[in-house]
C-alpha cells in the first residue's frame, strides 16, 4: 500500500524516510503509536496494528470510513470545519506537533491522546498522517497525583476544622462534609452523629448536591439502611455500582441523578460508634480515593470525641465560674444593699419633698417637676445596678464584646465602692489614657477584678496601725497587652501559700472555697492573658491580669 | 448675729442622696448648702456658720465621723445630724458621744428630718446665745485689773473680805473695794451672780444652769 515513490513533505521525515517500502512497513507494524493515513476527506486509507490495538476496531471496520469515527461526538464538527479550512487557507486550527486530544474506542469511551500531524502530497493530491500515543497511563498517574495532592488538602482541612475550638461541632462537620465534596469529587457527603441514648443517628451535616438537615434522611435508627447498618456493624460500606448495591434502597434516585458509588464508614472512637459519614459520587471511586476517605473518617471522629470533651470541660468550668461568681457576689451583699438603698432613700425622699412643694400655696410646681425628675433618676440608677448584679449572678453564655477597660474598672469599683468605705479603705484609680478597646467577656472579667478587690479588702482587714490602701491601675504592658493591676498594703502573700495561690481550693479565708483565683486564672488565660502576683514595695501584694491587643486595634 | 438665717449644711459624696436631701430641706423652706466630701465642706464652709450639719457617716476620705472631730477641733460648733444606710450601734455610739444630735437611718423620713433638724437648729440657737453671752462676759472680765481678777477667784471661792485681805497682804478696805469694782464691771447683781459667771467663764463649752 506505501509505494516508495511516495514523498513526504517534512525535510526531517525525508532525512528519516526508509529506503524500502518493507523498511517502512517494519517501523510502522512494531510502532506502539496509532499511525493513520487520511485523504483530504478525512477518509481512513492506512492504519498499522498499534492502531487496532488502541481504538477496539479491526484495520478492515476502519479503512475507507470517515477518520471522525475514531473521535468523541462533540469533535467531530470541530474536526471537519477545521481540515476545510486548513485545506482553503493553510490555517492550523491546532497545534500539529503532541496536542491532546481525545480519541473515541470502539466500547465508546474515550481514550486520551497525545496527536502529531504530517501533510504529504501524491499526484497532486493531499494527504495527511496522524501518530496518536495512548497516554491512558501516563494520564491516570497524573490523576492520581492530582488526586493524592487533593486527598493531602482534604486531610488537612479536616485536621484543621476539628482542631478550631471556637466552632460549633455542627459547624465543623459542616466543614469537613463540605471538604470531602470538593477534594473527593463527592456528589453530596453527609455526617450523622449517634445520639446514644435514642439509638438514632442524626444527620449534621450536609454538603454538596443536598445541604439540608431535616428529612427523610435527618434521623435514621441505629442498625436501619445502610447508615444505621454501618454505625451498628462498626464496617465501611462501599460501592462503586450503586445500581447492583442491596443496601441502596432509592434506585431510581440514584439513576435519576447519575450516582455511581457510594461509600460510608463508622467514625469510630476507642470502639465506639460516634457517627457515620458517608457519600454518594458521580464517577467510580479509585483505590487512593476511598483510601483518602477512609483517613479522615478516624480524624473526624478524635475530632468530635475531642470537641465533646472541650464543651463538657467547658460547661464544667462555666458551671463553677457561675458558682464562684455567685459566691463572690455574696461577700458583697452588704455592698450591693447599700448600692440599692442610696437611689431608694433618695426616691423616697424626693417623693416627700413632692408633695410639700405641691401642698404649698401656691403650689411650687417647678420644684415639684424637679422633684419628679430627681425620682426618675434615681429610679434608674437603682435598676441599674440590679440589673448589672443580675448580669453577674445570670448564667450566660460567653459573648466577646471590645471593652474600654477604664470604664470597665469603674463597674467593678462601683459595685465594690461601699465595702471599701465600709472597711474603712482608702482607694484610688490610676488610669492610663488612650488604652485601646480589646475584646473580651464583660461578665467573666467583672468576676476576675471583682475577686481581687475583695481578696485585697479581705487581706488588708489585720491592718489596724496604717491606712488601708488600694490602687487600681490601668496600663498598657509589653506594647502587647493592657494590664488592670491591684494593689494592697496588706500582711502580703506567704511565701508558703504563693506557690499554689491559683490552685483549685486553695484558700486563706476561713468560709472560702478557694476557687476564685483559680477561676480567675481559667478566665484570664481564656482570653490569652496572664494574671500574675508580686510583692508590693514595702507592704502587701500587686495582683495583676493583662489581656492581649488585637494587631488591627492598634 | 441673731439675724443671720440658720442654713442646713448636707454633706454627701452620693449625688442621688445629695440632692434629695437638699430637695427635701428645702422644701420645708429651710436653706441649704451642700457639699460632696468633708475636705470640700472645712475649706468652703462660712466662718461663723449658723444651722446644723447633715453628715452622712460613711464617706470616702474623711469619714462623717472624722469630719465631726475636726470641726469640734477647728472650733466650729454646728449640731450635728447623722445620717446613715445602716446605723451600727458602735458607730451610733461613738457618734453621740461626739456630740451629735440624732442618728438617722435611710430612708429618712421627712417628720423624722424635720424634727432632727428643728432640734438642731434650736439648740444651735441656744449655743449661740450661750457663746456670745460668754463672749460678753469675756470682755467685761478682760477689763478687770490683774489685782481685780485675784479678788474675784478668790471671793467666787467663798473667802471672806477678811480671809483675802489676810491672803492677799492687803487692808479688808482695799479688798472691799477691788470687790466692789469686780462687781460693777462684771455687772453682777450678787455673789450668786459673779459665781454663776464665773463659772460661765472659767466651762464655755457648758450650757447655761
Amino acid at each position: 500500500m506505501f509505494g516508495t515513490e511516495m514523498s513526504i513533505e517534512s525535510q526531517h521525515a525525508r532525512a528519516a524516510m526508509p529506503e524500502s517500502e518493507e523498511h517502512y512497513r517494519a517501523v510502522a507494524e512494531a510502532a506502539t503509536d496509532a499511525i493513520i493515513t487520511i485523504d483530504s476527506d478525512s477518509t481512513i486509507l492506512i492504519v498499522n496494528p498499534a492502531t487496532e490495538r488502541i481504538f477496539g476496531y479491526s484495520t478492515e471496520e476502519m479503512i475507507g470510513q470517515p477518520l471522525t469515527m475514531l473521535m468523541p461526538e462533540y469533535l467531530r464538527h470541530l474536526h471537519k470545519g477545521g481540515i476545510t479550512r486548513y485545506l482553503e487557507t493553510g490555517r492550523k486550527h491546532i497545534q500539529w506537533s503532541a496536542a491532546q486530544l481525545p480519541g473515541l474506542h470502539k466500547t465508546g469511551n474515550e481514550i486520551p491522546l497525545e496527536i502529531s500531524f504530517a501533510e504529504f502530497t501524491r499526484d497532486g493530491r493531499r494527504f495527511f498522517t496522524g501518530i496518536a500515543r495512548d497516554i491512558s497511563a501516563r494520564k491516570r498517574l497524573q490523576d492520581k497525583q492530582a488526586r493524592l495532592a487533593r486527598h493531602a488538602v482534604l486531610h488537612a482541612e479536616v485536621s484543621a476544622a476539628i482542631s478550631e475550638s471556637e466552632k460549633s461541632l455542627r459547624a465543623m462537620l459542616q466543614i469537613c462534609a463540605a471538604a470531602v465534596v470538593r477534594h473527593l469529587d463527592a456528589a453530596f457527603a453527609r455526617i450523622w452523629l449517634l445520639n446514644e441514648e435514642q439509638k438514632v443517628l442524626e444527620l449534621e451535616a450536609s454538603a454538596g448536591l443536598y445541604t439540608h438537615l431535616d428529612g427523610e434522611h435527618a434521623r435514621i435508627p441505629l442498625g436501619s439502611f445502610k447508615i444505621g447498618m454501618i454505625a451498628a456493624e462498626q464496617k465501611p460500606h462501599l460501592t462503586n455500582s450503586v445500581q447492583l448495591d442491596d443496601r441502596v434502597s432509592h434506585k431510581d434516585w440514584a439513576r435519576q441523578e447519575g450516582m455511581i458509588s457510594f461509600a460510608g464508614y463508622p467514625l469510630l472512637v476507642e470502639g465506639r460508634t460516634v457517627g457515620v459519614i458517608a457519600m454518594f459520587a458521580r464517577q467510580c471511586l479509585e483505590l487512593d480515593t476511598i483510601e483518602a476517605f477512609e483517613s479522615v473518617a478516624p480524624v473526624i471522629a478524635q475530632g468530635v470525641a475531642r470537641k465533646r470533651t472541650l464543651d463538657t470541660l467547658r460547661e464544667t468550668q462555666a458551671e463553677l465560674a457561675h458558682l464562684t461568681r455567685v459566691m463572690t457576689v455574696g461577700e458583697l451583699t452588704a455592698s450591693i444593699a447599700h448600692e440599692i438603698n442610696q437611689p431608694l432613700a433618695a426616691i423616697v425622699m424626693n417623693g416627700n419633698a413632692a408633695l410639700r412643694w405641691l401642698a404649698l400655696d401656691p403650689p411650687n410646681l417647678a420644684k415639684a417637676r424637679n422633684s419628679a425628675e430627681l425620682i426618675i433618676r434615681d429610679g434608674d440608677r437603682a435598676s441599674q445596678v440590679i440589673a448589672r448584679i443580675r448580669a453577674l449572678l445570670k448564667k450566660s453564655p460567653p459573648l466577646k464584646t471590645l471593652l474600654d477597660l477604664n470604664e470597665f474598672v469603674n463597674e467593678v469599683v462601683d459595685l465594690t465602692r461601699s465595702e471599701m468605705v465600709r472597711n474603712n479603705v482608702r482607694w484610688r484609680v490610676e488610669f492610663a489614657d488612650d488604652l485601646p478597646g480589646v475584646p473580651g467577656d464583660r461578665i467573666q472579667l467583672q468576676q476576675v477584678l471583682l475577686n481581687l478587690i475583695v481578696n485585697a479588702v479581705e487581706a488588708m482587714l489585720t491592718i489596724e496601725d496604717r491606712q488601708r490602701a488600694l490602687l487600681i491601675a490601668t496600663d498598657i504592658f509589653d506594647n502587647t497587652c493592657v494590664r488592670v493591676a491591684v494593689t494592697d498594703n496588706g500582711p502580703g502573700i506567704d511565701p508558703q501559700t504563693a506557690d499554689h495561690l491559683f490552685d483549685a481550693f486553695t484558700t486563706t479565708k476561713p468560709d472560702g472555697m478557694g476557687m476564685g483565683l483559680a477561676i480567675s486564672l481559667s478566665i484570664i488565660k481564656a482570653h490569652g492573658g496572664r494574671l500574675w502576683t508580686e510583692p508590693n514595695n514595702k507592704y502587701g501584694a500587686i495582683f495583676q491580669f493583662t489581656l492581649p491587643i488585637v494587631a488591627n486595634e492598634l | 448675729m441673731m439675724a443671720t438665717k440658720p442654713v442646713i449644711f448636707i454633706v454627701d459624696d452620693d449625688p442621688s442622696i445629695r440632692l434629695a436631701l437638699e430637695n427635701l430641706v428645702s422644701s420645708t423652706g429651710q436653706q441649704a448648702e451642700t457639699y460632696p466630701t468633708a475636705r470640700d465642706f472645712l475649706r468652703d464652709c462660712p466662718r461663723d456658720p449658723a444651722g446644723c450639719l447633715l453628715l452622712d457617716v460613711q464617706m470616702p476620705g474623711l469619714s462623717g465621723l472624722d469630719l465631726q472631730g475636726e470641726l469640734n477641733h477647728a472650733g466650729i460648733h454646728l449640731p450635728v445630724i447623722f445620717i446613715t444606710g445602716h446605723g451600727d450601734i458602735p458607730t451610733t455610739v461613738r457618734a453621740m458621744k461626739a456630740g451629735a444630735v440624732e442618728f438617722l437611718t435611710k430612708p429618712v423620713s421627712d417628720s423624722e428630718l424635720l424634727a432632727a433638724i428643728n432640734q438642731a437648729l434650736e439648740r444651735d440657737r441656744l449655743a449661740r446665745s450661750d457663746r456670745a453671752e460668754v463672749a460678753e462676759l469675756r470682755v467685761r472680765y478682760d477689763q478687770l485689773t490683774p489685782k481685780e481678777r485675784e479678788v474675784m477667784g478668790l471671793v467666787v471661792q467663798g473667802l471672806l473680805n477678811k480671809q483675802i485681805a489676810l491672803k492677799l497682804n492687803n487692808s479688808e478696805i482695799t479688798i472691799k473695794q477691788h470687790r466692789g469694782k469686780v462687781m460693777h464691771k462684771m455687772l453682777a447683781e450678787s455673789l450668786a451672780d459673779l459665781v454663776r459667771i464665773a463659772e460661765r467663764l472659767s466651762n464655755p463649752g457648758s450650757p447655761p444652769m
